[in-house]
């Protein structure tokens, strides 16, 4: 809860003055003990020491994990205070600390050149492209993991792992990628283009967003260190009783969950209020760009749900700890509890991985089809439901679990409701390119493809929706491959989409093209072929998460496999672009390449810290493409305008 | 476009429900099988129009109205463009319809006499005639079940890291590794675990219900044919979850009475051994693993509901 | 808070840009209040839940021993500080807006004390309790109460004690015999310093209701 207070203005006076070159004060610091990422290293790695040791050291008397060596009390202190070592290295610290003797924290501007990219930096430019970054880590560490578990699936009787280390890896898989997911768009893509969008110069808690990033990589260290630890068996789910027998490395699950959670929480918190505060004047809420629209939906999930799952972690934390019971149903606690505090927040978790894709689609279609958004306010109102429903289906996830079996047909009712809304959206895509003029550049191919691939998966969600099929397909790879159409096919993609369209402004250098339609078609391909037969593995009685299946299935198998190595090709193609495009023959990119007439796209490239030399004023709705003597979109000042009324002629 | 997604659409459908749908999982063996195979094979054949419609929007998009096409139209804007209230009104109109009807459907099949074959909790509202007294009498002891008594038939599902074994309380509550069942009969499972979630998964027989420690999960389904049938843990459990799988069979009445009695009596030395029977089993905390804290302190259980306990502890 | 970067350098910004401005952080600062309000009903909502949850649940008629009593005469106490923190705070907001800077004070800093005691109390009641926290479902999710009103505190009291010293700072920086800290219009930062006033002011009073229905939870029911 960071409270803004702007300075007098005669303080201002003097504290916007550029640092003078003087030389430096005894009590200054040199440049390498500044706060910076080694910093923040050193600090985890120091406070990981300390809290290790202390939590030993109160805890002597206190018997460790089975099999583990470790002591719960001892790992969990030890990653706490490694966390706040590393948010104390990178500076995120300070200003909280100095509020408490009523100082401001220090307001430098960020430094020039490469090196802010490392550091606690409040430019939301800055935090956007280190979530680029982040999250690209954290997608490729989870794509190694899913290659090790094809290959594991080649054959149902030779195995390349141990069960227990087969377990592990598709733990830590599913782990590391929802906690990407939730912040795939968010982070990167409405971090930066938010404030763009709405025509605002800044965030409304720039400190939060800051904070928002670092805690983001300090609960990917902290779900990664399961593995040293042992890894834990429970899958992404972390159901209670096995979640209570586990090792070690379930605590580093946990624990992971809730830092990461307040990581969503302070992104979701700070992005909700600037979208509803920083709106440039005009900017009515029936002028939202769609994809601030589904910025504002997820925010509102991120921020309202997340805190069930801090709290289900909390909880399980105190079990592993200091031996309460929640879930141990022996003890007067009931493992059925996780169950629904976690899918309480896991279904608005899993729109909130859904709705940003939506909102990048509906963004983009426009420029590429020049026409203008179809049915703008039933697209607002579907993320609106969406969100809405979100939070009252999660039983669905239980129908065969025994948790109250009498509320089936409710819940199969509102969550068949939820493909209203969704349904939605596909009017809105499909309404955009009603008789246009379409140019086939690379993100309106992963438009496209967004379309392809999330029919399939809600269609298939509805089959997982209806209680008598759920009987068979629950737990079983149709759900597996369900979810990810949903997520990789339509997030990912959209992801991918608003990458190759923004990366341009973003960097100031165009991806290429031809190696970029290489790797969309590679990846549209080899992503069917890779998860459609495992709809038929499914089917045919595959259970998820398994080590050993059915010989009979290893043909299906095989192919899904040989398929899935493919698809990791086609991410090494992307890398290849990002690398060939960014560094090593970089093209400068056009102002506005895609003839967009969004908001973001009218500011001058490099974007300048203010972002705006004036305020711009909203003067009508968005996407008013193909249509000669329409108004500017916005009069960013000085007789300056977008370039609305130009966008007409400008496809010929 | 519309004729040919018409087109396309019909025959897919035709297709996909004469040729396609009986085969389609979880098969024929029992009433559940047969009512699932039925809910799905109607869901798809209302997915493969809205599935095919889309393809077909996109393909002709794609090749009719790109840029690269000769006679594309020229893109236009404009209030047209932006809204078109008969459009938005139908397709509102339709997908509720459509949503409405499958969760009416879905929840019709939920309710009929075995329900879906899925877990229902240990309390079950909708149940098929004849459960509750056989599930009482299992519970006081006095099960009995003969061929052509048109009886239900209890059976328990206890599922452990990482098997499942049955119990027949009709036939002295013995213990087998075994799943058989009579056809042409009504089955109730009762589904727990000694440790941690299980999942009980009779692919065939289109039952799955997971098995919790301290719940019964009751399933029902009625068996309509002999045949073998596979069951694996759906839920995961620990690292050799993938290995949690056996086979099952159904037999007719009198091949399963058969069956029935002499196991019982092959197994009687070791049933008096298993702690009686019961809905649910605890643990014994005072038992080999010792108190439960550090000062050997455990928490004191009510005498009621130690090991083997009869009162369903949910 | 300045961002002395997101300003033009080399160039005034207009009077309309510098009112947009300071509307912006205003509203985000109302709007930011009650956004984290929602976002913590929701975390002890998960409380909430899962203490009803494993009451009535009841697994293995664990729910609660018999006579098993969380340290009540603590427990009264920490609530009723709490309460008196939440009244002085609004107390305090209530008379800057007045235009008593001096009673803001000392209600503020009386408030800090509480929380500061209370936060002792709630430590140091954990040390005395008679129960083993697995021991059953209620003694489970009282030390989950534990720790969260804990943290409850230490978020409150924060809150409070940053808002004081700012206000400190702020009569600093304005000077003059009576500082423009309460009612008049300009500067913006002491419009900015009110608007976070009533926010804390605002949380402190939801910290009150929200703990009547835990204490009553877990010292009365």
């Amino acid at each position: 809860m960071t409270i803004s207070a702007e300075r007098p203005t005669q303080v201002v006076a003097s504290s916007v003055a550029p640092p003078a070159k003087r030389g430096r004060k005894w009590t200054q610091r040199p440049g390498w003990l500044s706060q910076h990422l080694g910093m923040a290293i050193v600090g985890a790695i120091l406070g990981y020491i300390v809290g290790h040791w202390f939590g030993n050291y109160v805890s002597s008397s206190y018997p460790y994990i089975a099999n583990s060596g470790s002591n719960a009390i001892a790992n969990t202190l030890g990653l706490s205070v490694g966390v706040l070592g590393w948010l104390l290295g990178i500076g995120a610290l300070n200003y909280p600390l100095a509020k408490l003797i009523g100082r401001e924290g220090r307001e430098d501007a960020p430094v020039e050149g490469w090196s802010k990219y490392f550091r606690y930096t409040l430019d939301h430019k800055v935090v956007g492209m280190q979530y680029v970054v982040g999250v690209l880590l954290f997608l490729f560490t989870g794509g190694i993991l899913a290659m090790a578990i094809r290959t594991e699936l080649l054959n149902p009787t030779t195995h390349v792992f141990s069960a227990d280390t087969y377990i592990k890896i598709v733990s830590e898989h599913g782990t590391i990628m929802m906690m990407m997911a939730t912040s795939i768009v968010v982070g990167p893509l409405g971090n930066y283009l938010v404030p763009l969008m709405i025509g605002a110069r800044r965030m409304a808690f720039p400190r939060i967003e800051a904070f928002s990033f670092w805690i983001f990589v300090a609960g990917y260290m902290v779900i990664f260190s399961a593995l040293p630890y042992g890894g834990f068996p429970t899958g992404w789910t972390g159901y209670a009783p096995l979640q209570t027998q586990a090792g070690a490395g379930m605590v580093s699950y946990l624990l992971g969950f809730a830092v990461i959670g307040l990581g969503m929480m302070a992104a979701g918190f700070n992005i909700a209020v600037t979208i509803i505060n920083y709106r440039a004047p005009g900017m009515s809420w029936s002028r939202l760009p769609i994809f601030v629209w589904s910025i504002l939906a997820t925010a509102a999930l991120l921020t309202l749900a997340t805190p069930v799952l801090f709290a289900g972690g909390l909880f399980g934390l105190l079990d592993k700890t200091v031996q309460t019971a929640f879930y141990v149903n022996e003890h007067g606690g009931s493992s059925y509890l996780w169950q629904n505090l976690f899918w309480f927040f896991g279904h608005p978790e899993v729109y909130i991985m859904a709705l940003p894709g939506f909102g990048i689609v509906g963004e983009i279609m426009p420029v590429f089809t020049r026409k203008p958004l179809f049915a703008y306010k039933v697209a607002a109102a579907g993320m609106i439901g969406v969100a809405l429903l979100s939070f009252f289906v999660w039983q669905h996830h239980l129908f065969q679990s025994g948790i109250n079996p009498d509320m089936r047909p409710l819940f199969m009712l509102t969550t068949e409701l939820i493909s209203i809304p969704t349904g939605f959206i596909f009017l809105v895509g499909m309404g955009s390119l009603y008789k246009a003029k379409i140019r086939f550049e690379v993100p309106m191919l992963f438009c496209m493809a967004l379309f392809f691939n999330f029919l399939i998966g809600g269609v298939t969600g509805v089959f997982l929706s209806d209680v008598p099929v759920n009987v068979t397909v629950h737990g079983g790879f149709f759900v597996l491959s369900h979810f990810h159409y949903t997520i990789m096919g339509g997030l990912l993609f959209a992801f991918m989409a608003g990458l190759y369209f923004w990366l341009p402004k973003m960097t100031g250098r165009m991806m290429n093209s031809r190696i970029g339609k290489w790797h969309f078609w590679t990846m549209f391909v080899f992503f069917n072929l890779t998860f459609f037969p495992m709809f038929v593995i499914g089917l045919l009685g595959q259970p998820r998460r398994v080590f050993t299946y059915a010989t009979n299935l290893q043909g299906l198998n095989d192919f899904s496999s040989v398929s899935a190595f493919l698809l990791g090709a086609s991410f090494l193609l992307f890398f290849a672009n990002l690398m060939w495009s960014m560094f090593i023959s970089p093209v400068k990119a056009p102002a506005n390449p895609w003839d967009s007439l969004g908001l973001e796209w009218q500011t001058a490239n490099p974007v300048p810290l203010y972002n705006f030399e004036r305020i711009p004023v909203v003067m009508t709705d968005p996407y008013r493409y193909s249509e000669p003597g329409a108004p500017a979109f916005a009069d960013l000042g000085e007789g300056a305008s977008s370039s609305a009324s130009t966008a007409g002629s400008s496809q010929a | 476009m519309t004729t040919i997604w018409v087109i396309l659409s019909v025959v897919a459908d035709l297709v996909f429900w004469f040729a396609v749908g009986p085969h389609m999982p979880p098969g024929r063996l029992t009433e559940t099988a047969i009512n699932n195979q039925k809910t799905f094979n109607v869901l798809l054949v209302l997915a493969l129009p809205v599935l095919i419609g889309v393809w077909v929007y996109l393909g002709y998009a794609a090749t009719v109205w790109s840029a690269k096409h000769k006679d594309a139209p020229e893109s236009v804007g404009g209030e047209a463009a932006r809204t078109n209230r008969k459009a938005q009104v139908w397709w509102i109109v339709i997908t509720s319809v459509v949503v409405l009807f499958l969760a009416g459907y879905g929840s019709y099949a939920v309710v009929v006499e075995h329900g879906s074959g899925g877990g229902e909790g240990p309390n079950p509202v909708w149940t098929p005639q004849g459960a509750v007294k056989a599930e009482l009498a299992a519970q006081s002891g006095t099960a009995q079940w003969a061929p052509g008594e048109d009886k239900p038939l209890v059976v328990q599902v206890i599922g452990q890291q990482w098997k499942f074994t049955y119990r027949y309380p009709a036939f002295g509550g013995f213990e087998s590794a075994q799943l058989i069942l009579p056809a042409h009969a009504t089955i109730v499972f009762n589904v727990t675990s000694l440790d941690v979630i299980h999942s009980f998964w009779a692919y065939q027989l289109s039952v799955k219900a997971d098995a919790n420690p301290q719940v019964n999960d009751v399933a029902y389904t009625e068996t309509k044919q002999t045949g073998n049938f596979t069951v694996r843990c759906s839920e995961l459990c620990g690292i050799w979850h993938g290995s949690m799988f056996n086979y099952g069979k159904v037999v007719s009445q009198s091949d399963f009475e058969q069956w029935a009695t002499s196991t019982e009596s092959a197994n009687a030395a070791n049933t008096k051994n298993l702690p009686p029977f019961a809905w649910t089993y605890v643990p014994d905390a005072n038992g080999t693993a010792g108190g439960l804290y550090p000062d050997g302190t455990v928490t004191p259980y009510s005498p009621s509901e130690v090991y083997g306990s009869k009162t369903p502890a949910s | 808070m300045t961002d002395t970067f997101s300003k033009p350098k080399g160039r005034s910004e207009s009077p309309e840009e510098r009112e947009f401005e300071l509307r912006a952080q205003i509203g985000s600062i109302w709007s930011g209040g009650r956004l984290f309000i929602g976002m913590y009903t929701f975390l002890v909502a998960s409380l909430v839940f899962s203490y009803f949850y494993l009451r009535s649940s009841n697994n293995g008629g664990l729910w609660r021993l018999p006579h098993q009593h969380a340290p009540i005469a603590y427990g009264w106490s920490i609530y009723l500080l709490m309460v008196a923190t939440a009244l002085l705070a609004n107390y305090g907001q209530r008379r800057l807006r007045k235009g008593d800077d001096t009673d803001f004070q000392v209600a503020g800093w009386t408030g800090v004390l509480c929380g500061l005691v209370a936060l002792f109390l709630q430590i140091w009641q954990l040390t005395k309790l008679s129960f083993y926290p697995g021991s059953s479902g209620y003694a489970s999710t009282f030390v989950g109460f534990a720790v969260m009103n804990l943290v409850n505190i230490v978020i409150g009291t924060y809150w409070l004690e940053t808002t004081l010293a700012r206000s400190l700072r702020l009569r600093r920086e304005l000077g003059g015999e009576k500082p423009e800290l309460s009612k008049a219009p300009h500067p913006a930062s002491a419009q900015l310093f009110r608007a976070g006033v009533a926010s804390m002011a605002y949380f402190w009073s939801f910290l009150a209701i929200g703990g009547a229905l835990l204490t009553a939870m877990f010292y009365v029911m």
